[in-house]
């Protein structure tokens, strides 16, 4: 292999020192000699550090090799080696492929319409609002989730787990491990199983659909302006779709971000500003009488989202996110292939959520039986009397932490007893959304960021909720403003 | 021929045939992103958008890439 311009001497040439490399090789590295060498030439950090220890004796006389080759070339020995290839790649396309007359297909014309900021845009939020909101939300995450819940849960299985625990375990405070308020069967299968299984199935066969189909990368590309601007790049757009589903779910994708920085910004952003299916949908009935409230809090949080990321991203140090992806053409998704992605993504989400529910099932039990619970909520109070809200509320903050449903219905009652009005309303949906998402979702932050960063992202989330809405009620307070 | 003028790929018209003359980036992620794509000399490239991303084509594949990456590539047009 060597590069149509090389002018140096043979003997220091790519192919010379392939083969001098090879043959200082003595470690069987189940590669040939020759790829190694390749590597080396490259310097993949990964083959330079195990050929450092497999091959001690002559790793210095191939690092020598490496450094005196690298002379010779004036650009970095992996893109030399590219061009090589291309070369001869094209050699080959040359003399055995005919290509047909340019032109541009349908799909190509659409492609160029949905990729154009003016139509773009509009689609996109279409795609969401129909996609997200109509069907994974009041479809999945309304019509499924109640049919499943009542239907199934609360006529069927609680009442036998009730039976089978009441006439097989004596011990009472046993009891609400399994069947309490919060027991395994209550909280942690019922939760899994009625609510977080439709509604992440729905969400998965959107997805699946909008993968399948090519639409991705095309979001990625009309987002990454914006992105940029909170340190995130068009990669990011997959987690931040994902966590209208389930933040849990999302922090754990934020895996495929490539960097450590990129990955903290967004699982931060997720704890923060992203509300997940199950609080979009109490939040769209508490507010969905008040168009201005909604209006109101839609705006706040979208721009604590974008201020916050904004701020982190000058505030963390770190590699700038770069921003490159393919653009497959546009294709209609093929059904099984959709099918089978979603199985195998709620099959895989289910095995990484399930033991996190059952530790927070365990953890509210144990919590009750050393009445931690009732010392947090008088913690609590102070805080949320600060937000200008009833104390009854604190309740609901902390309750929202472990299931939400609950948590939502406690402030749903307060809102229909007209404890509530639309400034509280308001101030008590934008903490409730900033405020930590779920224990579930704690756990996870803690699972991915580790301990440290965890914990971190979840105090910030915390104290950024309470002052944010403290800031919001002093706000709409003194300007008057009645909703 | 006349020699044609080189401009980075940022400064290229959209849908103006051109073809690839070089890379010009010191940082090596950068460098090894740009071959991952096949961005390299002599390819034949279309724009077809800057806004909001930079969009191209190389042979019968498209990239979006930022505007960073796309100042890296420099073409000429043809």
């Amino acid at each position: 292999m060597e590069t149509r311009d090389y002018k140096g001497p043979i003997e220091n040439s790519i192919e010379m020192a392939i083969e001098k490399i090879a043959e200082l090789l003595r470690y069987d590295y189940y590669l040939s000699p020759r790829s190694i060498a390749i590597l080396l030439l490259q310097e993949d950090d990964g083959i330079k550090s195990l050929v450092r220890e497999k091959d001690i004796v002559n790793f210095n006389r191939i690092s020598e090799i490496v450094a005196d080759t690298k002379k010779y070339y004036k650009n970095h020995i992996s893109y030399e080696l590219a061009v090589g290839r291309q070369d001869e790649v094209s050699d080959i396309v040359k003399k055995t492929v005919k290509f047909g007359k340019d032109r541009i297909s349908l799909g190509e014309r659409l492609s160029r319409l949905v990729m154009n900021p003016l139509l773009g845009i509009p689609l996109l939020f279409l795609t969401l609002y129909i996609g997200l909101y109509k069907f994974v939300g009041q479809f999945g995450a309304g019509m499924v989730v109640d049919f499943i819940e009542v239907r199934v849960f609360d006529r069927y299985i609680t009442p036998f787990a009730e039976t089978v625990t009441l006439r097989f375990i004596p011990w009472k405070f046993l009891h609400e491990l399994f069947i309490g308020e919060y027991g395994i069967v209550t909280m942690a299968f019922r939760y899994a199983f009625a609510i977080i299984l439709p509604i992440t199935s729905f969400f998965f066969l959107v997805f699946s659909l909008i993968e399948d189909s090519g639409y991705l990368p095309r979001i990625a590309m009309l987002i990454d302006r914006t992105f940029k601007k909170i340190g995130l790049s068009g990669r990011a757009v997959i987690p931040m779709v994902l966590g209208f589903g389930c933040a849990t779910m999302a922090t754990m994708v934020t895996r495929i971000l490539p960097t450590k920085r990129e990955r903290i910004i967004a699982t931060l952003l997720l704890a923060l500003a992203v509300p997940c299916s199950a609080q979009l949908g109490v939040i769209m009935a508490l507010l969905q009488h008040n168009s201005r409230a909604m209006l109101l809090w839609a705006v706040v949080v979208g721009s604590i989202f974008l201020l916050v990321g904004y701020l982190t991203s000058k505030i963390l140090p770190g590699e700038r996110p770069s921003f490159y992806m393919e653009i497959p053409p546009l294709r209609i998704p093929n059904l099984s292939n959709v099918i089978v992605k979603t199985y195998v993504r709620v099959k895989w989400y289910f095995k990484e959520i399930m033991p996190l529910f059952l530790w927070a099932s365990f953890l509210i039990w144990l919590g009750r039986l050393i009445h931690l619970f009732d010392f947090l909520i008088n913690i609590l109070k102070g805080p949320v009397e600060a937000i200008g809200l009833p104390s009854e509320a604190s309740k609901v903050f902390l309750f929202g932490f472990f299931r939400r449903d609950y948590g939502a219905a406690g402030l749903y009652d307060m809102s229909t007893h007209g404890k509530l009005d639309g400034v509280q309303l308001v101030v008590s949906c934008v903490a409730l959304t900033l405020f930590l998402p779920c224990i579930a979702q704690f756990l996870m932050n803690i699972k991915e960021r580790g301990w440290k960063m965890g914990i971190g992202i979840s105090v910030f989330v915390l104290v950024f909720s309470f002052s944010a809405a403290y800031a919001l009620n002093m706000i709409l307070r003194s300007m008057g403003v009645t909703l | 021929m006349k020699p044609a003028v080189i401009i980075p790929l940022t400064k290229l018209e959209p849908h103006k045939k051109a073809k690839i003359s070089h890379i010009k980036t010191e940082d090596n992620a950068t460098l090894q992103r740009i071959i991952a794509i096949g961005a390299l000399p002599d390819a034949d490239i279309v724009l077809i958008q800057k806004f909001p991303s930079f969009v191209f084509q190389i042979h019968k594949s498209q990239f979006a890439v930022d505007k960073e990456l796309a100042s890296c590539i420099y073409v000429r047009a043809v």
